[in-house]
């Protein structure tokens, strides 16, 4: 470990003036944020206010057209691509459906990165692999092709393959899409979990108001309309101060046409 | 108007003036199973376009009535005729529920939301279609490059993709592919031979069906068949896969693990195919003569060993092997670049995936075809044959 793990409020991810579009259409319009190591920063807004695409930008799906993404000490858009492989082998990603290699069983898809990227011999790769899964509650699925499992199954095992390389921040986008209350419930708990006992800075993509609260220690709203980042703070200082409407109404849970 | 037992009459709309007001009465059944409710619109635009000197409109409901949808987009058209005609409207006799949905869709009454580009001249068009083309090209180009760039990674031994998903992949498009090859191979062979002895019989030469076949299958067809098959068969299987891969995200997952789908997944596929084309030519002419010397032996009554011994002669140069062969390995490329490529530039809904499977097998024949034409001018040209 680096000196900066021991500061223990230093910004692990930060963001700077980040702006994003698709061809000739501006998503994201000057996005500044910072995570905190071993924080929980929600990224919160309605539908279309360019959430995931901030998340792809995060992880070096798509190039913002200005501003920097820094992970500690390092910018990661700069870079060239080794580096940025490199910085990438620091975290781990939920897709919303798991996004499970589907050629490959549930072990396979958990020990690929493992026998990628480490020297381990293929017993250990199998044993840490197994102990991933059984961290997710699906030990004894290791066989299961990704269509066998149900969807609840899928998301918790593509959250065992993020985890396969013991990554400092995990990235999830909408943990709670297309799960019934009480296995999203069970997703947050486990969120709640990894972070007090191994460390992890999460950074959570959703619009689930019991997931917010759960599971946050910092929270960015995005607007669709205005395409910035309209609030930034804890979701239960922002529900209660925040001076911007929309954000208030979002958290309460208030319909503004009413 | 007969009216059946059991059921309220028709949807009719009642104007009547007083003071001032219109008032339009709604009765009998206005639902969407009956039949349509013209001759009411008519009544309704009669009564409004009659009274000069009415300032208001009133709706109410008569006794009986039944309604659903058809009544509201009824009076939801009436509405907007009212706002052009600067008619206030009186809705208060009308029941609450039905109010509640006119509420509901107040705000999208008259406005329409324009869809960008919905509307293009024939100039707009044509700009258009010139950089979508040079955009496929460049992309395609592109994809060469990434590809060949990998190929040479796999050589330094950096690239990574598993041996078992190659052999898998030998699997699916080689030994999989064996029984449709023997088919067709075998059909298209006896069906030379056929054509051809027919021919030859007018110069007296049957027995050159030998040589026709086989030439045939070795210079030309085989390859030609095999690669249609693939090209339907394998082609597609890459593009659909590919695309699905997308649509999953599992292609985005790999790129963050920083795994290049470039290495994992499309090296060991296309490389498959070129590994694999060629031998299933080669049992693909094998078959293909087989076929023939089913109609020589027992159609047109030559030896067993007269036949093999015609055959033997007029392959006696390794070259149209050899020729036919070579082009077999162009066509592999082809056939699995474009499947791949398709797949990998799929869109983002399951419609684009369709497009991607028909345009990798539509692009990939045509450029087989295409390939075929040049090899043989070029043969031609070289003077190797």
């Amino acid at each position: 470990m680096n000196s900066e793990a021991n500061n223990i409020s230093s910004p692990i991810v930060s963001a700077k003036g980040v702006s994003l579009s698709y061809g000739d259409y501006v998503v994201l319009h000057d996005v500044t944020f910072n995570a905190i190591r071993g924080q929980a920063l929600v990224v919160m807004g309605g539908s279309g206010c360019g959430k995931s695409t901030l998340l792809k930008s995060l992880v070096g799906l798509l190039e913002p057209v200005s501003g920097a993404i820094r992970y500690g000490d390092q910018d990661f858009w700069a870079s060239d691509n080794q580096k940025r492989d490199e910085i990438s082998r620091r975290f781990g990603i939920l897709y919303q459906g798991g996004a499970l290699w589907s050629s490959m069983s549930l072990l396979e898809n958990v020990s690929l990165p493992l026998e990628m990227f480490t020297e381990l011999s293929p017993k250990e790769v199998r044993e840490i692999a197994e102990y991933k899964l059984s961290l997710v509650g699906l030990s004894g699925f290791g066989d299961f092709r990704p269509a066998q499992l149900s969807g609840g199954m899928r998301k918790r095992g593509g959250l065992a393959r993020a985890m396969s390389l013991d990554p400092e921040i995990l990235f999830f986008d909408e943990p709670s899409a297309g799960l019934d209350p009480l296995s999203s419930r069970r997703l947050d708990d486990l969120i709640l979990e990894l972070k007090e006992t191994l460390g992890i800075t999460f950074i959570v993509v959703t619009h689930e108001l019991p997931s917010i609260f759960a599971i946050a220690d910092d929270s960015i709203f995005l607007d669709a309309e205005s395409k910035t980042l309209l609030a930034c703070g804890h979701p239960a200082t922002l529900r209660d101060e925040c001076s911007e409407d929309k954000v208030r109404h979002f958290l309460l849970r208030q319909s503004n046409f009413s | 108007m007969t009216v059946e037992q059991g059921q309220s009459p028709l949807g009719r709309v009642n104007c009547k003036v007083e003071k001032g007001v219109l008032h339009c009465r709604f009765t009998g059944r206005w639902t969407i199973d009956t039949v349509s409710q013209e001759a009411s619109r008519l009544s309704w635009k009669r009564g409004l376009a009659d009274e000069k000197d009415i300032i208001k409109v009133s709706f109410e409901i008569g006794e009986g009535a039944e309604w659903d949808s058809a009544l509201v987009v009824f009076i939801r058209s009436c509405l907007i005729d009212c706002k052009e005609s600067k008619l206030s409207v009186d809705m208060s006799r009308l029941p609450s529920g039905l109010c509640k949905l006119f509420l509901m869709t107040k705000e999208k009454l008259v406005e329409k939301v324009e869809l960008d580009g919905s509307e293009q001249g024939f100039l707009t068009a044509v700009g258009e279609l010139v950089f979508a083309v040079a955009e496929a090209t460049l992309s395609s180009v592109h994809f060469l490059g990434e590809w060949t760039l990998s190929l040479f990674r796999m050589f330094r031994f950096k690239s990574r993709f598993r041996p078992s998903d190659f052999l898998e992949s030998c699997r699916a498009c080689g030994a999989a592919a064996l029984p449709i090859v023997t088919l067709v191979s075998f059909l298209t062979g006896l069906t030379m031979a056929f054509v051809g002895s027919v021919q030859l019989a007018k110069f007296n030469a049957r027995i050159y069906v030998a040589d026709l076949v086989s030439l045939a299958m070795v210079r030309e067809m085989g390859g030609l068949m095999v690669a249609i098959v693939m090209a339907g068969r394998t082609g597609a299987a890459f593009a659909a896969e590919l695309g699905n891969m997308k649509l999953n995200e599992e292609i985005d997952s790999l790129r963050t693990f920083g795994i290049s789908p470039m290495d994992f997944l499309i090296l060991p596929r296309t490389l498959a195919l070129f590994v694999m084309i060629p031998m299933l030519t080669l049992y693909a002419d094998v078959v293909g003569m087989l076929g023939g010397m089913v109609v020589g032996l027992f159609v047109m009554d030559f030896s067993f060993h007269h036949y093999i011994e015609q055959t033997q002669t007029a392959l006696s140069s390794m070259w149209d092997i050899y020729s036919g062969l070579a082009k077999t390995i162009v066509f592999g490329g082809i056939i699995g670049m474009v499947g791949c490529q398709k797949g990998l530039n799929c869109g983002n809904d399951s419609a684009a995936l369709g497009n991607a499977v028909t345009s990798a097998v539509v692009t990939s024949i045509t450029l087989v075809v295409v390939a075929d034409a040049l090899f043989e001018v070029f043969y031609n040209v070289m003077g190797w044959r």
